[in-house]
């Protein structure tokens, strides 16, 4: 597995190391990405901050919960509405978000006192909501504000509200990951046990690593819900304050995002004895086998068996439709941190695609083992790109499609790759049977709109088709199958509503006997 | 019955309307041609800004981060900004300015920027990059200090008294526009065209909004020149469109380089644009043409085929940038409106001050507020808990879900407009500006009175 | 010899694209992953009597079934191998799994003593 040097990195040549092409009959051994380690500076990476990672990423999601970030401004504006984390209280955690507002003269008297005033004023504006997270940003921890003693002295004059402090300055570490890790184990040691939770089901489960993005969690809780098994608490996604604080009292830990919940699981089962199982929400198989799973550990496969079973009669024609037509076509498989290895073959297996290259962000060695073990030969794997990185990386490969995140899918625009959202998603939930379709439709869509063909022609020199005045995606598509699969009775395209998330909470379920 | 100008009484904010001073020099960072930033700090602070400006503009930049880490913020890290400097010009040859933007963390360490410039210039620069030409502009915008507005001005200032020089006349002047959409500036190019005055437009950010090529260009980067920037100090005189966004440099050339300033108004609305233009006149020598006066003729039709009917009395608030919230203010006033409510989004001591604030505070003949230090709070307490009746709110996204969950019209406008197709597409200033702030207004309250059943059918016979 | 290769191949393939046991993060922990999950699986295969007590024994035990029925969907050669022959295959599976996850991974943070 050679190390593959960027041309634009040449005069890096740290960068070396942090990209490998999967080679024929090589496996992990012979070459392994660097990972997790402190930026170039000026390379222009990808990467965000420790304080994002912890508030942005793991702690916001938890709904009922007043979100205060310690310091100026700009880390709780620039935080605030760029992800896709619903909940069911009306994305409380969505719509508002607090900054304790420190001014230099803050920064030169200490900002304690301010901090008091702020969580008294945030509780006050919100009487009904009391539980609060405190984060800490770069400024505060600078200037050595003791954040713990002020969310002490508040909770002892208002017995009634509950404050979590998650001390994780920008600065902590080389990228958001850093931040990823500094609340898993300060929510632990914090808060995990300080509550006794009602306990309904023989089968309890904390769910982990997942974070509700379009609806992922609602998705999944539904087959966990018609299987009887009682979610005691999501880590974070969805998620509730008092719930998390029992997740000692879990049966098993079911863990999606393994890069950013990993450490609490483990904690989990050093400290509590709690099973860590890895699962996966994305892709048919894949989710079949982890329902299954969390069917065996408990003795009930028969139920998960007849969900997937009756989801699968559902939605499989689907997505087998989608994958008729990605057969072949080239993907860069660039996410922050889990879905490189979460997708890397199921992608490749249930929709034909194939993936060309993974990176991430700000993953660590340990996922692009994952994702290395899981891609094709042939594959490039990067940790930690840059700017000119990803443009050689797409200009050399020629994907049909990137899966990305906001701003690298507008570099992608530019040079005429059409891009998905791999973070927040296009028109999710991903997670789920149905999801892994809309995936598929989504895919499909950007592969052949019909404004993306357009984009590459050139007016003024190409010989321009001017006797169709319009086109479509099923046009372009269609082209070159055979007419046993364009005329299938049995393959459809996706006929799900717009929200498909909407709708499962307002459905009961079987009551199982306890 | 009269106005009234005060701070935000809570410490704190819910739901902030600015970000914070480093996100204004990079927004200005970026319209520079040849220009790279660096932000001295977290990563955040990077990645965050890059990605609330390709939410707005739909478009990617490039802002380079020194990568503030742990040891770094111990130790002191300088040596990152010589590493990123380092990196940053060998990988981008193009390069010849870079900006190195510090944050709150860096200035809380006391990183010395400046000296570090210093000797970059004496080491690096001419050991590694003789012959290259380079600039380095070290721009203090610590995040616990004004706003991405101040930072935004502190920005412009600093790129300018770096390269302004003054040797030589020009007939040209230095048109300053603030914090604006490539849309903004296409309408005052417009404008200047038509009079036939030379300016030099900062920042010549058009470009913001590229096209995708077929041969697949990639960047998209504004295009002020060091050329541009560089005469700036020969300039007839300087209008600087916005008072809090640019104000500081038009200040600046002012005293080193007895270059006459004109410092505002925002030509938001009919009368804005007029002072403008007579501002424009007054500098040059320059009459207004028969074509302007034929288009402010085309905007004037459209307005008055709005206020009297849709318009008059509809209670308002507004929020965003100060010249923004002023300008709108102003427009909605000769429109029949009723602005109730302005938030100004940081603590700006000059804000009590500004005479336009002034003219309010003592013309206005209901009652109306105005909050400084000002977040989102104010605003939606007001309307959930104080009885606030409002009939539209003009302002950024960020605020949306005020308007979605009290079902209140919204036209958003300012920066960022990221759940709105194009706007950045837009003029607001200009008559071309006032036609499509007051249709897009209008068009908005129709949509809202269908939507509500609100006497939709008036619009049968209008 | 060659075959038995091959075969462990295939199922090291398997693995590697399908399962997510054996790379956890740390390597003492995917030593009683690899332990464990390979020890109930080969059980299973051998039909030999597997140890649930704990809620540990029914997680490793989860991950076992399901390794083994997907390998024995995939693998319809596995039905013809004796008890001998499964547990010669299991143990060279396990000596490849724990040498390409631990003692020939390249992973820094395997040794880092804290989570």
């Amino acid at each position: 597995m050679p190390y593959h040097e960027f041309e634009c990195s040449k005069c890096i040549p740290e960068r070396k190391k942090h990209a490998v092409v999967k080679g024929p009959g090589e496996d992990l051994t012979h070459a392994l990405p660097l990972g997790y380690l402190n930026t170039i500076p000026g390379s222009i990476s990808e990467r965000g901050c420790a304080y994002c990672g912890a508030k942005h990423v793991i702690g916001t999601p938890m709904k009922d919960v007043i979100h205060l970030s310690h310091g100026p401004t700009g880390c709780t504006y620039d935080t605030w509405q760029t992800k896709r984390y619903i909940s069911d209280n009306d994305n409380f955690q969505l719509k508002y978000t607090f900054a304790s507002d420190v001014k230099e003269k803050h920064i030169v008297f200490g900002a304690e006192k301010v901090l008091k005033q702020n969580i008294i004023e945030a509780f006050k504006a919100f009487p009904d909501i009391k539980r609060m997270t405190i984060y800490q940003t770069c400024a505060t921890a600078l200037i050595g504000d003791d954040v713990d003693a002020i969310a002490d002295e508040v909770m002892e004059e208002m017995p009634e509200v509950d404050i979590f402090v998650c001390n994780s300055p920008g600065f902590a570490g080389p990228s958001q990951s850093g931040g990823h890790h500094k609340i898993n184990i300060a929510w632990i040691k914090k808060k995990v046990g300080t509550v006794e939770p009602k306990i309904t089901s023989d089968y309890v489960i904390n769910y982990v690593g997942e974070y509700n993005i379009q609806g992922d969690q609602e998705v999944m809780l539904d087959y966990f819900k018609r299987m009887g098994v009682q979610v005691l608490s999501t880590f974070t996604g969805n998620g509730s304050y008092d719930e998390l604080k029992g997740m000692h009292r879990a049966h098993l830990n079911v863990l999606e995002c393994a890069r950013s919940a990993e450490y609490i699981c483990n904690e989990l089962k050093v400290k509590y004895g709690i099973p860590r199982l890895d699962i996966e929400g994305f892709g048919f198989e894949p989710l079949s086998s982890s329902l299954r799973k969390i069917g065996l550990f408990f003795g009930i496969e028969e139920r998960a068996q007849a969900i997937i079973d009756e989801e699968t009669a559902r939605w499989k024609p689907e997505l087998d439709w989608y994958k008729e037509r990605l057969k072949g076509k080239k993907v860069c498989l660039w996410p922050g941190g889990s879905k490189l290895w979460h997708w890397a073959h199921v992608i490749h297996e249930e929709m034909g695609v194939e993936v060309v290259s993974v990176y991430t962000k700000f993953g660590h060695q340990g996922d692009m083992e994952k994702g290395i073990a899981r891609c094709e030969e042939g594959a490039l794997a990067v940790d930690d790109p840059n700017e000119l990185e990803g443009l050689e990386a797409m200009m050399t490969l020629k994907p049909d499609v990137i899966f990305t995140g906001k701003r690298p899918g507008e570099v992608a625009k530019k040079i005429r790759v059409p891009y998905l959202n791999a973070h927040a998603y296009h028109n999710g939930p991903y997670k789920g049977y149905e999801g892994w379709v809309r995936f598929a439709r989504d895919i499909y869509n950007a592969i052949y709109s019909p404004i993306h063909q357009l984009a590459h022609l050139d007016i003024s020199k190409d010989e321009i088709p001017t006797g169709a005045g319009f086109q479509t995606a099923k046009m372009l598509s269609d082209v070159n199958l055979s007419e046993e699969v364009v005329s299938s009775s049995i393959l459809r395209q996706y006929t799900g509503k717009y929200d498909s998330v909407s709708d499962l909470r307002q459905k009961t379920y079987p009551e199982f006997k306890q | 019955m009269s106005c009234e100008i005060k701070q935000k009484e809570r410490v704190g904010t819910i739901n902030p309307i600015f970000t914070c001073q480093p996100a204004g020099a990079q927004y200005v960072s970026i319209g520079v041609k040849d220009c790279i930033g660096i932000v001295h700090g977290g990563q955040g602070c990077v990645m965050f800004v890059r990605l609330l400006i390709s939410q707005h503009l739909k478009e990617s930049f490039e802002i380079a981060s020194s990568s503030l880490h742990e040891d770094g913020a111990v130790f002191g890290a300088l040596n990152r900004v010589e590493e990123a400097v380092d990196v940053l010009l060998m990988r981008y040859p193009h390069v010849k300015i870079i900006p190195i933007i510090t944050t709150c963390s860096t200035e809380v360490i006391g990183d010395d920027v400046d000296g570090v410039v210093i000797k970059l210039n004496e080491g690096l620069l001419q050991e590694k990059y003789a012959g290259r030409e380079v600039h380095l502009i070290p721009i203090h915008t610590p995040s616990f200090v004004g706003s991405m507005v101040s930072g935004y001005d502190v920005a412009v200032r600093d790129f300018i008294r770096y390269f302004a020089k003054k040797d030589k006349t020009s007939e040209k002047i230095n048109l300053i526009t603030g914090w604006v959409n490539p849309g903004d500036v296409t309408a005052l190019k417009h404008l200047l065209s038509e009079m036939q005055i030379e300016a030099n437009v900062l920042f010549e950010i058009e470009s913001f909004d590229s096209p995708l090529m077929p041969d697949g260009n990639s960047v998209s980067y504004g295009n002020t020149t060091i050329d541009d920037l560089t005469q700036t100090g020969n300039a007839l005189g300087t209008i600087a469109l916005n008072r809090y966004e640019g104000g500081k440099a038009a200040a600046f050339l002012e005293k080193e380089f007895d270059i006459p300033a004109i410092i505002g108004p925002t030509p938001i609305g009919i009368r804005n644009t007029d002072t403008f233009l007579q501002n424009l006149t007054r500098m040059t020598g320059k009459p207004i043409p028969e074509s302007l006066v034929r288009e402010r003729g085309i905007a004037i039709d459209a307005l008055t085929d709005l206020t009297h009917l849709f318009f008059a009395d509809k209670k308002v608030a507004i929020y965003g940038n100060p010249d923004l919230v002023i300008g709108l203010a102003e427009f909605c006033l000769d429109l029949e409106m009723k602005p109730v409510l302005l938030l100004l989004g940081d603590d700006n001591l000059a804000y009590p001050n500004d005479p336009r604030i002034q003219a309010l505070k003592e013309k206005v003949d209901y009652e109306m507020e105005i909050i400084t230090n000002a977040d989102f709070w104010e605003l939606e307490n007001r309307i959930k808990n104080e009885g606030l009746e409002l009939d539209l709110i003009l302002g950024h996204s960020k605020g949306r879900f005020i308007a979605i969950d009290n079902n209140i019209p919204m036209v958003r406008v300012g920066f960022p407009t990221y759940d709105r197709a194009g706007l950045y597409r837009h003029p607001v200033v200009g008559y071309a500006g006032a036609i499509w702030l007051a249709e897009e207004i209008a068009n908005t309250l129709f949509t809202d009175m269908e939507h509500k059943h609100n006497k939709e059918w008036i619009l049968n016979v209008w | 010899m060659e075959d038995l290769k091959e075969r462990i191949a295939l199922l090291e393939d398997y693995i590697m694209k399908k399962c997510l046991w054996q790379f956890h993060s740390r390597a003492w922990d995917r030593k009683t992953q690899n332990d464990n999950i390979l020890m109930k699986a080969t059980q299973l295969l051998c039909d030999e009597p597997v140890g649930l007590e704990t809620p540990l024994d029914r997680c490793y035990w989860a991950d076992a079934l399901s390794l083994t029925e997907g390998f024995q969907s995939r693998f319809e050669w596995l039905a013809a191998l004796s008890k001998e022959e499964i547990k010669e295959l299991m143990e060279g599976l396990k000596e490849r799994i724990d040498f390409v996850t631990i003692t020939g991974s390249l992973n820094a943070e395997l040794t880092d003593p804290r989570y």
